[in-house]
């Protein structure tokens, strides 16, 4: 008796699956045969880390599936520098997912990219790409193009709590000391002036690296010296003065700077348990993501130098989604490239999660709902022309042990002298391993 | 007959190809490209410039330094409170058995694990460990953040971990000591001090060998536990060999995180070859 319900519930489970099959058969020749993207089923696979917010590019993803047929299977890795070691090893032992979700700019140089990723320079969407973006993922001399951004823009910059600044009457300063006279006021009144997190190090590295703006700004061509390993952060005012602004930081932070993660530092901004947080501007969507609407109490502000006229900001290129060169899937990876570049596929992401700076897409403008601080920002620093981009995406030259070297000087282990020369030295390494010929 | 003849030495040589392709060639082949700036495909020859960088800066001599410290911190503490416990556990006591499984539940849990519960309770505002300090009124450290502290903060971890094996040797060691010396001891008149002194202590001698041996090589090579609770910061303060090793390849400093390699290998045959050969000798038969 028991046997022949077994073959009955069987007979009804293959039943089941065969009508679901065929539905599924159905369903794609229902498919509506005006789009203009080429259906056809496939299935690749996407490694990124998990501090990317996911809400934009999983909705992209979905529409992917729907309108091309393309399924992405997402497979999450360490972030930091367990997530770099990952990422090289998989790429050394040959198993790569088909998509590698990874920075743009010098780090790219680490990966060896024209052995490892496809060039998409000759691709003919491939020319909707801004040029600066471009070039934060391109490598070698030639101009192979490798990689499609992944989000929109990021800054480097200051977020703040506006209610804190309304609370204690404070004004968006534009030089670095008002900026300084604004914590000491705020810590007078027992308030956290600047946020640290510690607990995710990579954080650490914002105010050195937000501050390349004011270091341009001094020093026009330091970039190419610096390429060129005839500049030194040790020997530059400028430079030197971008850790230095990191040790002025110190007695300002948090008491449990230390241990504070990226997840923490976010409650604490949009919570007013601190007034600034030097961060990527990336955080407002993971602030988005938990606290909606209350995000708009978080202003942006670049990292102020010393002249008041030029208050500027430092501008990082996106994540950038690189096709595997050694994937047998090559076309379906270039379909899903020429998809995720679209107007269609921007349209998607800003409705699931909102861009954190302007887009790296020639002639797609910030949609309306954007958050106020990059309104704020597009207003104050992109259309008056002060952006420039991050010092990683001018050179490929970006010392590895930065974020310890920051920590150091964020604990007042080592002053900012010693830090810059410890940096110049990293960098030294780096230079080495990709054969640049520094003295 | 030649008793020799009677197996033939090609016997030997599964046992010789395993030990050559798993263990020789790549103990040549790091050695080798430890002289080399090396990205895993092509290399260049540098000489000795990979031994000069991690000797000559700071952020990767500061961890040749962290690893002794550690290594010889934990070996010690780990040899002294376990000699103790297992003092107790073999005394005559009621809940011997389950005490015995208490002080061994540490050890079941993987280190990771327990770094990062450690990583939680040493939290400096949040964490249990200073929620309870200052409910009696004592503001706590910064256990992992406060950079003079932080390494310290590990190895008491370490401790708590490890120290049950080197406890299990111990009381296997005690109990194996014949009841005879303690009657004779006993009827000497001796106090219970003079038995711990100068009969427990010289025979389990071979036990705290055992112990000192495994647990300073334990140190020395210790990274799991050090990287889920501080990832070697703040900034290098808590850097050993194995997690600056492990940043350099990280970095793509493939060349130069060999390099460390092979210097975490001299410093443990430095110390441990002679070290055993010391405590051999000092060895009191039972």
């Amino acid at each position: 008796m028991k046997r022949k319900m077994l073959s009955v519930l069987l007979c009804a489970a293959m039943m089941g699956t065969t009508l679901a099959g065929a539905t599924s058969v159905l369903a794609a020749d229902d498919k509506d045969s005006d789009s203009k993207w080429e259906y056809k089923e496939a299935t690749l696979t996407f490694l990124i880390d998990p501090d990317t917010a996911s809400a934009g590019y999983q909705a992209v993803f979905d529409l992917c599936e729907k309108e091309t047929g393309i399924h992405i299977e997402t497979e999450l890795r360490a972030s930091g520098g367990d997530g770099d070691n990952q990422v090289k090893t998989r790429l050394a032992s040959g198993e790569m997912t088909d998509l590698c979700g990874y920075n743009s700019g010098a780090k790219l140089n680490e990966l060896d990219p024209e052995s490892n990723f496809i060039d998409i320079s000759g691709e003919e969407w491939a020319s909707r790409l801004d040029d600066t973006f471009a070039s934060a993922v391109s490598a070698g001399s030639d101009s192979a193009v490798y990689g499609v951004p992944l989000t929109a823009t990021n800054l480097g910059c200051i977020l703040y709590n506006k209610d804190l600044y309304e609370q204690y009457d404070l004004e968006v300063p534009d030089t670095w000391e008002d900026f300084l006279k604004n914590c000491d006021t705020l810590k007078e009144a027992g308030e956290t002036a600047v946020i640290g997190s510690l607990g995710d190090s990579w954080t650490i590295q914002v105010p050195y690296l937000g501050d390349h703006y004011n270091v341009l700004a001094a020093e026009p061509d330091f970039s190419e010296k610096f390429e060129a390993g005839e500049a030194k952060y040790a020997t530059t005012e400028a430079g030197l003065k971008s850790f230095q602004k990191l040790a002025d930081l110190q007695p300002y932070f948090n008491e449990d700077y230390t241990a504070t993660t990226y997840a923490d530092a976010c409650d604490k901004l949009v919570n007013g348990e601190g007034a600034h947080w030097f961060i990527l501007s990336q955080a407002l969507s993971s602030i988005y993501e938990l606290y909606g609407d209350d995000v708009n109490k978080i202003g942006v502000m670049g990292v102020p130098g010393d002249d008041a006229d030029n208050h500027g900001l430092t501008v990082w290129e996106p994540t950038a989604i690189y096709g595997n060169a050694n994937s047998d899937k090559k076309d379906d990876i270039l379909r899903f490239m020429e998809f995720y570049t679209s107007d269609e596929a921007l349209d998607a992401f800003t409705e699931a999660q909102k861009p954190d700076g302007p887009y790296c897409i020639k002639g797609y403008e910030l949609p309306d709902d954007a958050y106020d601080g990059v309104k704020e920002a597009q207003e104050k620093y992109f259309d008056t022309g002060k952006t420039n981009v991050a010092m990683e995406f001018q050179t490929s030259v970006k010392g590895t042990n930065c974020e310890y070297i920051c920590s150091e000087v964020a604990t007042g282990q080592s002053t900012a002298e010693e830090a810059a020369k410890a940096y110049d030295e990293d960098c030294k390494k780096q230079a080495t391993q990709l054969g640049l010929d520094w003295k | 007959m030649n008793k020799k003849k009677i197996y033939s030495l090609w016997f030997l040589l599964p046992a010789v190809l395993i030990f050559v392709i798993f263990f020789i060639i790549p103990m040549v082949t790091s050695l080798f490209f430890s002289l080399t700036v090396w990205d895993l495909k092509s290399f260049t020859f540098c000489g000795l410039d990979n031994y000069k960088t991690f000797f000559s800066e700071n952020s990767l001599s500061i961890s040749v330094k962290n690893t002794l410290i550690y290594a010889v911190l934990t070996s010690g503490l780990k040899v002294i409170i376990a000699f103790f416990i297992a003092l107790f556990l073999t005394s005559k006591i009621k809940t011997k058995d389950f005490l015995r499984s208490l002080v061994f539940f540490p050890n079941l849990v993987s280190a990771v694990a327990i770094g990062i519960i450690f990583k939680a309770l040493m939290h400096p505002s949040k964490g249990l460990f200073n929620t309870v300090l200052a409910a009696i009124g004592i503001s706590g450290p910064n256990w992992l953040g406060d950079t003079h502290l932080a390494l310290f903060s590990v190895i008491a971890v370490d401790v708590w971990k490890g120290v049950s094996i080197s406890t299990v040797i111990f009381i296997a060691g005690i109990t194996s000591i014949d009841s005879s010396y303690y009657e004779a001891a006993s009827i000497d008149g001796a106090t219970r001090w003079q038995t711990i002194r100068n009969i427990v202590m010289p025979l389990v001698r071979s036990s705290t060998n055992t112990i000192i041996t495994l647990s300073l090589i334990g140190g020395l090579r210790c990274f799991d536990l050090i990287w889920a609770m501080t990832k070697g910061g703040p900034g290098f303060a808590t850097d050993v060999l194995a997690s600056v090793v492990y940043k350099q390849y990280a970095a793509g400093f493939f060349g130069l995180s060999t390099a460390g390699n092979v210097i975490m290998f001299a410093v443990i045959a430095i110390i441990a070859f002679p070290l055993q050969k010391f405590l051999n000798s000092r060895e009191v038969y039972n």
